[in-house]
């Protein structure tokens, strides 16, 4: 029999079920969304007009629709996708069918599950502040359910206090509970979502997509001294084979150790707060000398780590911006020196004239750059289409381009001239943040060099990109990007927009190292971490712990056990909270009321014994039984019992 | 309209010596419409009380003296055959009065312990198949020896329960027995005495007495106690619901007595020893002393 359930509860519960699902926008193909979109609102109207609500049989078919709509999309039921939406679906069908108590109930925990699922995709420190909100929202729909006289504001009150309390309990689990790593066939899907990043291949202009994108790569965290900017190379995924066009790694010798170069002082030590990725690439400031034992590092320098790429990590390491390798063997020679087919008669003489032929390797280096400079070179990040022929037409014909332009034409040179060199790309640069004292390096940061190899030298770093466009390198200004974003100012520097701006700046820095510190230490906490900070608490085993979980839960037990116990019985009712007050302000003077006292009679006793009181006494008893068991009282009654109980002065016998 | 409850009050303890708090609850017993038993050796004053209380109400009254004897149609009455109507013709007993007094009510068999109370209960006799109807106000104050004296059927449990209170005169004090030696005769006093509460003003007052105020507060304490009694273990069996009410009732009337409109723990407390003794120790004589658990352990607020 259904029961007649209070319009305002509903409303609440509907409300707090559309909040909790909008985050699952951005995850749910927009069919399966509408699909719950559309039965909240069904039932919305279904509030006020009961009639539209859909019959046995309606609902029999609408739940087949949904799981058609669910198998059309996944052809099961397993992973993290799939699952989350035959929740949403669930819920949403749920929400058609409350015919008692209990099914909103059942509504409130599906949707505490709902909620909880939101952290599979995102767990940003804004996200869980609302999931926190929308599971107070839920909190306050079951207090509302059972307390039906309590009206909304106090609900959420209630939820709120509970969620307070509730939230040092939650502390304690999260620091001391065994951590358990997320099966790996929960995150299947996840591949299926392209991340920007680096690619394992290079196309001139292939960067350009990542020029835009503000989002966040790695964090670094130097201990003592930040290099300068010129620095700043984070390497990445090395170039070496390429057909005229692309460019890619020389896969048969990847995975080969690496002979250790020699390195020389200054030493910058870091922490490196790796944001989920889509390579196991660590970008790792040149040349890195010492790094943790979980990553390698391949011939060509570049750090890997193995596991998974799509978890934040975190990596301690040394580096060395000076530094010198060895010698090149025969077939990386090979390698390095490789070109796709006959060179043609333009570059050719191009090289030529340049010295490639006759001069020392180092002067042919400098003489290009200085082509490169003076000659009518630009940068610029919407360079025109170069289809053919890539090489060629932006040495002769185009001249514009950026980073992964120069990088890959000045490699194409060095290698007619029969210099080894390859293209490295990377990072450049990155932001500092004041507030946390960390660099942040985005996306924009994304960036491509060559190294040429030399002789005495071994491998050196060559920018091609700071012959053309040095501000890009020394200052880490992106003009063309700066303006592409609206983020370069065209006013004066004391103008009241440029403060504003400031501002807003400051703001986004101290954002951001808020959001750090959220990653390093709520969301990076794994079991590993959690080992080595139990470690450090003294805690070296599982066993130990679960002692110190026991012995924590039951100091916690019997001090609030203790608490409770030891508190006078706590009451909603304001008349009798006062009237003990009143008692109690006797009671320290050494006039206990007795359990089973009367107010009159208490009140003939206190006054024998405070005889100078007894006007005050006899006032607040007659406005205690005024408004305890009379007909008829009044909230200035009430207040008027408060105050006089707190003017009550009574000195100790 | 003056409280007449102060000088009736005032009158009675005129007679009966010493006996204020006694007197008062007799009063406040008859005010909620209940019926009065006073347990107690012969000679206390039992009947004195009853009979002053009849004068000062203004109602008819009748002594029933109950001996090992007695018949049910003694005191309902019976048909006797008229001859000159030739007829059965119904002559009432003494139970049609408005006030009556049962002396010694468990010195009767059960048989016609069980007539009274029946129509006491019912506030009606049926007799060969006519029922009649009893006067209004009717007021039944039965007295009774301690179960401990010879000859004796005392009454049980079921049937106490029909009793609002129960009530122990005891032994006058020194001061109030001089004066009673030395006074006139109670008897002379009583003859004396004018009505000072008729019986329609009176209908008025148990009406008012059933608006007195009752809050949510003194009924939550009133729970307490009923369930108190009925968890307690030195009690065989707690307080029935209908004990409840009268309890109850019996505190409203005694705030009204003290001219208030709304009931308080001291009222019930007031009542307590005389509306729960016997329901809950039929034996004991002392009511206070079986009540006492209650009133110290459960909490008023």
């Amino acid at each position: 029999m259904p029961v007649d359930i209070e319009k305002n509860i509903l409303l609440f519960l509907l409300i707090s079920v559309g909040l909790i699902a909008l985050p699952h926008i951005y995850h749910i193909p927009a069919s399966t969304f509408g699909f719950f979109a559309l039965l909240l609102a069904w039932r919305f109207i279904g509030i006020w007009k009961p009639s539209c609500l859909p019959g046995k049989f309606l609902l029999f078919l609408l739940t087949v629709g949904g799981l058609v709509l669910l198998y059309s999309q996944h052809q099961g039921l397993f992973g993290r996708d799939a699952g989350t939406r035959l929740f949403m679906t669930a819920l949403a069908l749920k929400l058609l069918e409350i015919k008692q108590e209990r099914d909103l109930y059942l509504i409130v925990f599906l949707a505490f599950i709902v909620a909880a699922s939101q952290f599979l995709y995102e767990q940003s420190i804004a996200m869980a502040g609302y999931i926190l909100f929308v599971c107070c929202v839920l909190l306050g729909t079951l207090v509302a359910i059972n307390s039906r006289r309590q009206n909304t504001l106090n609900a959420l009150k209630t939820a709120a206090v509970i969620l307070a309390q509730a939230l040092p309990l939650a502390i304690v689990l999260f620091v001391f509970f065994p951590r358990v790593e997320a099966p790996r066939w929960m995150l299947f899907e996840d591949k299926s979502r392209a991340k920007t990043g680096l690619s394992d291949s290079m196309e001139p202009g292939s960067i350009s997509d990542l020029s835009f994108s503000d989002e966040l790569v790695f964090r670094v965290r130097f201990q003592g001294q930040i290099p300068p900017n010129r620095l700043r190379y984070w390497r990445g995924p090395v170039f070496s084979v390429t057909d005229g066009k692309r460019w890619t790694a020389a896969k048969h010798y990847t995975y080969t150790a690496a002979a250790e170069p020699d390195f020389s002082e200054p030493a910058y030590r870091y922490t490196l707060l790796l944001e989920p990725q889509n390579n196991n690439w660590v970008f790792a400031l040149e040349m890195a000398g010492d790094y943790p034992p979980q990553l390698r590092m391949n011939s060509e320098y570049l750090l890997t780590r193995s596991g998974n790429p799509d978890k934040r990590a975190e990596y301690p390491i040394t580096s060395y911006p000076s530094y010198r390798t060895g010698t090149l063997e025969a077939h990386k020679l090979r390698t390095n020196t490789q070109l796709p087919g006959p060179t043609s008669q333009k570059i050719t003489s191009l090289v030529k004239r340049l010295g490639g032929f006759d001069k020392r390797p180092e002067q042919f280096v400098d003489r290009v750059l200085q082509h490169f400079n003076q000659e009518n070179f630009s940068y610029t990040l919407t360079p025109p289409l170069m289809e053919n022929n890539p090489i060629e037409t932006f040495l002769f014909e185009t001249r514009s381009g950026f980073c992964s332009h120069y990088a890959a034409a000045f490699t194409y040179l060095m290698r007619v001239a029969n210099i080894p060199a390859r293209v490295v790309t990377g990072y450049h640069g990155g932001v500092l943040n004041p507030v946390g004292n960390f660099l942040e390096i985005r996306q924009a940061d994304a960036h491509a060099w060559t190294e040429v190899w030399l002789k005495n030298r071994g491998w050196v770093r060559v920018d091609p990109t700071a012959a053309v466009a040095p501000e890009r390198i020394e200052q880490n200004v992106n003009i063309e990007q700066q303006i592409a974003s609206r983020n370069i100012s065209f006013f004066s520097a004391d103008s009241d927009l440029a403060r504003q701006l400031d501002w807003l700046k400051q703001a986004r820095q101290l954002w951001s190292s808020v959001d750090y510190n959220w990653q390093r230490w709520v969301i990076n906490y794994h079991s590993a971490n959690q080992t080595q900070f139990l470690a450090s608490l003294g805690i070296e085993s599982l066993k130990q712990m679960l002692f110190w979980l026991i012995g924590l839960g039951a100091l916690f037990t019997a001090i609030l056990s203790w608490l409770l116990l030891s508190r006078k019985e706590k009451t909603a009712d304001k008349v009798l909270r006062c009237y003990r007050r009143f008692c109690a302000r006797l009671g320290k003077a050494g006039l206990k009321r007795k359990a089973g006292e009367g107010p009159i009679d208490f009140a003939k006793r206190s006054k024998e014994a405070y005889p100078d009181q007894a006007a005050a006494i006899d006032e607040i008893t007659g406005l205690f039984i005024k408004l305890r068991y009379q007909k008829e009282s009044s909230q200035a009654d009430l207040n008027r019992l408060s105050e006089r109980v707190d003017r009550l002065k009574i000195r100790r016998r | 309209m003056q409280n007449p409850i102060a000088p009736l009050l005032d009158s009675a303890n005129r007679i009966i010596l010493g006996k204020q708090h006694q007197i008062r609850l007799a009063l406040c017993c008859l005010l909620a419409r209940g019926h009065l038993l006073i347990e107690d050796i012969p000679g206390v004053g039992k009947t004195t009380l009853a009979h002053t209380l009849a004068k000062l109400l203004g109602l008819n009254y009748q002594r029933i003296q109950f001996t090992s004897d007695i018949l049910p149609s003694d005191i309902i009455g019976a048909s006797i055959f008229d001859p000159e109507d030739r007829s059965f013709k119904f002559h009432p007993g003494p139970i049609f009065n408005q006030m009556i007094l049962a002396d010694e009510i468990n010195r009767s068999t059960p048989k016609a312990q069980s007539a009274l109370l029946e129509a006491m209960e019912e506030q009606q006799v049926t007799v060969e198949g006519k029922t009649y109807r009893l006067p209004s106000p009717f007021f039944v104050i039965a007295t009774q020896n301690p179960a401990h004296q010879i000859g004796t059927f005392p009454l049980p449990e079921s049937q106490l329960d029909r009793f609002l209170m129960r009530i122990e005169l005891g032994y006058p004090d020194r001061n109030a027995e001089r004066e009673l030696l030395s006074g006139q005769s109670r008897y002379h006093l009583i003859e004396n005495l004018k009505t000072e509460l008729p019986p329609e003003p009176l209908k008025n007052i148990q009406q008012q007495v059933n608006t007195v105020h009752v809050s949510s507060a003194l009924l939550d304490y009133m729970q307490n106690i009923i369930t108190f009694t009925r968890e307690f273990p030195d009690y065989p069996c707690g307080l029935s619901p209908r004990a409840g009410l009268s309890l109850l009732n019996a505190a409203k009337a005694w705030a009204f007595m003290d001219s208030r409109d709304a009931v308080l723990p001291e009222d019930v407390q007031a009542v307590l020893p005389a509306v729960a003794g016997h329901r809950l120790r039929s034996a004991s004589q002392d009511s206070a002393a079986v009540v006492a658990p209650i009133l110290e352990r459960v909490n008023v607020l």
